[in-house]
């Protein structure tokens, strides 16, 4: 129970109780950030507040002792080896996915309840900022990707094709996948998501960016710290691929990410948002991570067995040929 | 080509830090033709006669101890098989994780970052990257996985590897040369100045092989001013090859 006690006070007390003299420091003295974390905690947490809540960033007490109930229900219908019929999985249901062949020990669940009423910290209304008419016009044009029939792999989603999820996908809370690991050495910061399998590389010496014509999935970041905290800040991606807030981001997508140390097992993430050619204005999400004692990260060979690639676009040319064949009788 | 400030870091490291282990941080290639054959190989042309000469495949000298792959005779068919069809059958056509001793001499450079704690090395290739452990307690292998499960430590100023728990689908290089997921590999890494390592790796796996036998390369370090990995995320350019069959065909 004391990691909850943590999560619970970090945000407010933890940069008294775990100030400037008492960060654990690296041997040539940055702060040391490094470990094994997962945001499985987060499961659960909304990316973007119900209206309920307001401008409440947190949950009452009476609201937070049903999210623990809902927490622990899932928990153990897990560990018992069922499928949970609750939160995600009530969603998923109705997109037509049957996680039915989803076995128990893959998916990942909050081991303690969080008292966040949305990931989105700011606006401190929780809510994304308005699409630019470009924003909108790209978030309208994606398919509902559970309930198509694709011609090729190119109308899939890069998630579904084993790309990526970029940096935001790879390290939002999900059913599965949720570890990193961070590494440090003199200069150089590594972030390794399990999530696909990424690993971004950020040097802290200054340099400046790769040009425009060198683009990526996971951008170009560089880093630094202000004080305790790690700031990293990403840009150089390749536009229209990969989603952010339900958006396919732009290729002006700009993150700024900040990583500071409030417990000894907890971390303090914040990613600032800003991509004038898709949102209004600059959004926020913030959550701690947590490092759980015996959690591991596992190679997520998602490419190499996606199995449900050949199978989805093959059942798609047979739903084709079925309908053909009726046409001709007719 | 060495920059004068990575030298002099060099040699002050080797002088005041006699007893910790050197540190192979950094960013590193081979320059062999490993990945094309294991194996002595003369040049010769590539599949498709369109490509000319950038399709051809560069002649090399072998990196195997002794020059021979010790396979039982059943496999070395096998190998002779995979050779005929290895345009289709190599994972790297398919854009599949390198596995290991592999991805230390894919023709892309690769990053190591050494802490006490565990050695991460990042492979550009596929976004492919590992983890050794370098705690006293090992690491135990509980699933078979592409990149295998490692487990570090140093004997003097080399960094030895012992890798397990692998399944069956890597290859050792383009020439269908291959293993089962018996595979156990121990590999040697060894800084020989500043910015060369001597990279070996010991293959034994008893299923495929008569004896465990050894590679040897020379590893190079990018001293580029700003040299970073840059990605190759190549899922996209095997698409149409493994997926082809079901795409919609166009009337």
């Amino acid at each position: 129970m004391k990691s909850q006690l943590f999560l619970a006070t970090g945000l407010s007390v933890g940069c008294l109780a775990f100030g400037q003299s008492t960060t654990p420091k690296t041997a040539w003295g940055d702060p040391d950030l490094q470990g094994v974390y997962t945001t499985d905690d987060l499961n659960g947490v909304p990316m973007v507040r119900p209206a309920q809540f307001g401008m409440r960033r947190y949950l009452t007490e009476q609201e937070f002792a049903e999210r623990a109930k809902q927490v622990n229900t899932e928990k153990s219908t897990i560990d018992t080896g069922i499928r949970p019929t609750t939160g995600f999985w009530s969603l998923v249901k109705d997109a037509g996915v049957d996680a039915a062949a989803a076995p128990a020990q893959w998916i990942e669940y909050a081991k303690h309840a969080s008292r966040l009423t949305s990931l989105v910290m700011d606006p401190p209304d929780g809510r994304i900022p308005p699409l630019t008419p470009e924003g909108e016009k790209r978030r309208a044009a994606q398919p509902n990707y559970y309930n198509m029939r694709p011609a090729s792999w190119e109308d899939l989603s890069s998630y579904d094709r084993c790309i990526t999820r970029g940096v935001t996908g790879s390290f939002f809370p999900s059913i599965y996948g949720n570890g990193s690991e961070i590494f440090q050495t003199p200069g150089m910061v590594a972030i390794r998501y399990e999530m696909i399998h990424e690993t971004r590389l950020i040097p802290l010496d200054g340099r400046p960016h790769t040009s425009a014509g060198l683009r990526s999935y996971m951008g170009d970041p560089r880093g630094h710290f202000e004080g305790n905290t790690l700031v990293v800040e990403t840009t150089n991606f390749i536009g229209g691929k990969v989603d952010v807030g339900g958006v396919p981001y732009s290729e002006d997508l700009k993150l700024v990410e900040r990583f500071t140390r409030v417990a000894p097992d907890t971390i303090d993430y914040q990613v600032t948002i800003t991509d004038p050619k898709t949102f209004t204005a600059p959004w926020t999400v913030a959550f701690p991570i947590r490092h759980e004692p015996g959690y591991q990260i596992f190679e997520y060979a998602c490419h190499e067995g996606n199995h449900a690639m050949h199978n989805r676009l093959s059942a798609a040319r047979a739903e084709e040929r079925r309908e053909a064949a009726k046409e001709t009788k007719q | 080509m060495r920059t004068p400030l990575y030298a002099a870091a060099f040699t002050m490291f080797a002088v005041l830090a006699a007893a910790a282990p050197p540190d192979l941080s950094g960013i590193w290639q081979t320059m062999s033709t490993a990945n094309w054959d294991l194996q002595d190989h003369p040049a010769a042309a590539g599949p498709f006669f369109q490509l000319g000469a950038v399709g051809a495949i560069p002649s090399g000298q072998g990196v195997v101890e002794g020059g021979e792959i010790p396979y039982k005779p059943e496999a070395l068919k096998h190998k002779q098989e995979n050779f005929k069809n290895r345009w289709t059958l190599d994972p790297e056509v398919k854009c599949y994780m390198g596995g290991i001793p592999r991805s230390n001499y894919m023709p892309y450079p690769f990053q190591i970052l050494q802490t006490p704690r565990a050695i991460l090395m990042v492979y550009e290739y596929a976004s492919s990257n590992r983890a050794i452990n370098m705690e006293e307690k090992p690491v135990e292998a509980s699933v078979d996985t592409w990149m295998g499960t490692a487990n570090g430590h140093w004997d003097g100023d080399a960094l030895v590897v012992d890798n397990t728990g692998f399944n069956d689908e890597s290859w050792f290089d383009r020439a269908g040369d291959f293993h089962s997921d018996q595979l156990h590999v121990v590999e040697r890494f060894s800084l020989t100045d500043a910015d060369h390592m001597n990279y070996e790796a010991t293959i034994e796996d008893p299923q495929v092989f008569t004896r465990p036998w050894k590679i040897s390369l020379t590893l190079y370090r990018h001293v580029e001013k700003n040299a970073q990995l840059t990605e190759f995320k190549c899922v996209p350019f095997a698409e149409e090859l493994l997926y082809g069959d079901v795409r919609k065909k166009t009337k």
